[in-house]
């Protein structure tokens, strides 16, 4: 019992980076139909950002959640104004191409930056974990969630509550006529690959200090990514973030009580068990955003 | 008001309109009538911005916003009503308003716009929660209505108003629609219910394959032995 209620604590916390991974790329394929590819590199760019402010810079490492947040935010809107608003009507292969390229030059700018040996970020919270009954999870751990569902509350906040996420919905749901209310499509675009940008950063940003940093970490992460999105409904933001919690769940379990070497294969499983059952998503409610 | 002048506009090499020129003055209702595929809904689409003519000028208050965006024309003071009516159908009749005052910053404006709107359609303010994907038919044109209204335009489009509807609701809209223009704002509607469009008119225009056929008076659009033989059902 004691040893469930472990993976239990530790389901919320991977769970809640898991969920800022997907809703990320839920918004962005669901308002833009853009499958980003590079969203794991955004991940690993948050990474390394933290690395780059705490222990490069030396700066304190609270500072480098927001940074990574801003910076994330910064590259996403490059990408899209550089990227894929000169290729707006393009058919969605070509887009795909495009982003497999920018996914390869940035994990090869990565590598080429900050080479190819992990690194490990140092962090001011103590090493002895706090103990709560059976369950034991250290304090960077703690602040990872806690971040993390700070995070994914601002951006329902985002969503449902403010004028931009007003646009972004009705965009969503019938673009020509949301530019007839005036909203301004392609500003919406680009704020919503920028939004959707920096919450893969902030992922990247929050576990990349839990584990270690390496160019290559992106990989995984986008296919994690894609296995969340799948699981919750493409372009379903409460889906991304259940299926979050899910796949953590299904790691934790797969890896506690079958073999450790599966963690990485229960998102697999989860991709061909949810399309050969339910292949529209777990919350799948036809076609809706928010 | 509004003074088009030999527009194109082209699918591919498929041209939909060719050389149509067209005019309405303040005040009017205007009405452009035609059978499927004349060309009516891509007329509507490029004065909003949503199509860019390849040819031509429109003249909207003595500027030519053919090159426009649909946001720059609405800011202009031109809204469209979309064929199909077009609610978003995942936000409630509130949102759905408030989208319409998109571009208004005026909160004050805003909320007493909207009052009137619920007062001129109390089935929507009994609803005003609901999300519009589960309004009836005739409800969701009083909304898509109401909501172009909560731009304050000076030149509303129509796009097939009465399409789909109840026979009690079409009346009901083209009602709405005479006080629009009673209210003072300028009405041009693409509309397949001829007779009733021409009834209602003060000037209309025949558009077939792409181009002006003939236009006139309402009245003597009805008698016009061609208009008759081919819209009017003989």
């Amino acid at each position: 019992m004691s040893e469930f209620l472990q993976h239990i604590a530790n389901t919320l916390i991977l769970g809640g980076t898991y969920a800022l991974l997907g809703i990320g790329l839920t918004l962005i394929f669901g308002i833009m139909r853009v499958v980003n590819f590079t969203h794991g590199e955004l991940y690993t760019f948050g990474a390394y950002f933290v690395f780059l402010i705490s222990s490069v810079l030396g700066l304190n490492f609270l500072l480098a959640l927001p940074v990574a947040i801003i910076a994330g935010l910064v590259l996403g809107a490059l990408i899209e104004l550089l990227l894929l608003r000169p290729m707006r009507g393009a058919d969605i292969d070509t887009t795909m191409l495009v982003m497999i390229g920018a996914m390869i030059v940035m994990q090869n700018s990565e590598q080429l930056v900050w080479g190819g040996v992990a690194k490990s970020v140092s962090t001011p919270f103590p090493e002895t974990p706090l103990v709560i009954g059976p369950v034991s999870v250290s304090y960077l751990r703690v602040f990872v969630l806690v971040m993390a569902l700070l995070l994914i509350a601002a951006t329902y906040v985002l969503i449902n509550r403010t004028k931009l996420g007003k646009a972004m919905r009705a965009t969503f749901q019938d673009r020509d006529t949301a530019a007839l209310m005036g909203v301004n499509v392609r500003a919406i675009y680009t704020a919503t690959f920028a939004i959707g940008s920096s919450l893969a950063a902030a992922a990247g940003a929050l576990l990349g200090p839990a584990y270690v940093i390496s160019p290559h970490m992106g990989d995984i992460a986008s296919l994690k990514a894609f296995a969340i999105v799948i699981l919750g409904g493409l372009g379903n933001i409460t889906g991304a973030a259940i299926g979050g919690f899910i796949l953590a769940l299904a790691e934790e379990l797969g890896a506690g009580y079958v073999s450790s070497g599966y963690r990485d294969a229960m998102g697999f499983l989860i991709i061909i068990a949810v399309l050969l059952i339910k292949p529209t998503g777990l919350f799948a409610r036809a076609e809706r955003i928010g | 008001m509004l003074e088009v002048r030999d527009l194109e506009c082209r699918y591919g090499s498929v041209a939909a309109l060719k050389s149509v020129s067209l005019s309405v003055e303040k005040g009017q209702i205007v009405a452009l009538i035609g059978a499927n595929g004349a060309g009516k809904s891509t007329m509507l689409r490029s004065l909003s911005g949503l199509l860019v003519p390849s040819r031509g000028s429109i003249m909207f208050d003595g500027e030519d916003i053919a090159r426009c965006s649909p946001p720059q024309v609405l800011k202009r003071g031109i809204t469209h009503c979309p064929e199909g009516r077009h609610v978003f159908p995942d936000m409630s009749v509130e949102e759905n308003l408030d989208m319409g005052a998109y571009l208004r910053r005026d909160m004050a404006g805003i909320a007493a716009d909207r009052a009137q709107i619920f007062e001129q359609f109390p089935r929507l303010a009994e609803r005003r929660k609901q999300i519009a994907g589960t309004l009836s038919g005739g409800e969701q044109q009083m909304l898509a209505i109401g909501r172009a209204l909560m731009s304050r335009p000076k030149l509303v489009l129509f796009d097939e108003p009465s399409l789909g509807l109840a026979p009690n609701i079409v009346e009901r809209v083209f009602e709405i629609i005479a006080q629009i223009r009673a209210d003072g704002a300028t009405v041009l509607m693409v509309e397949q219910n001829a007779y009733a469009a021409l009834e209602m008119c003060d000037y209309a225009y025949l558009l077939e394959s792409g181009v002006i056929a003939t236009s006139g008076k309402g009245a003597d659009l009805i008698d016009n032995p061609h208009v008759q033989a081919a819209y009017l059902g003989g």
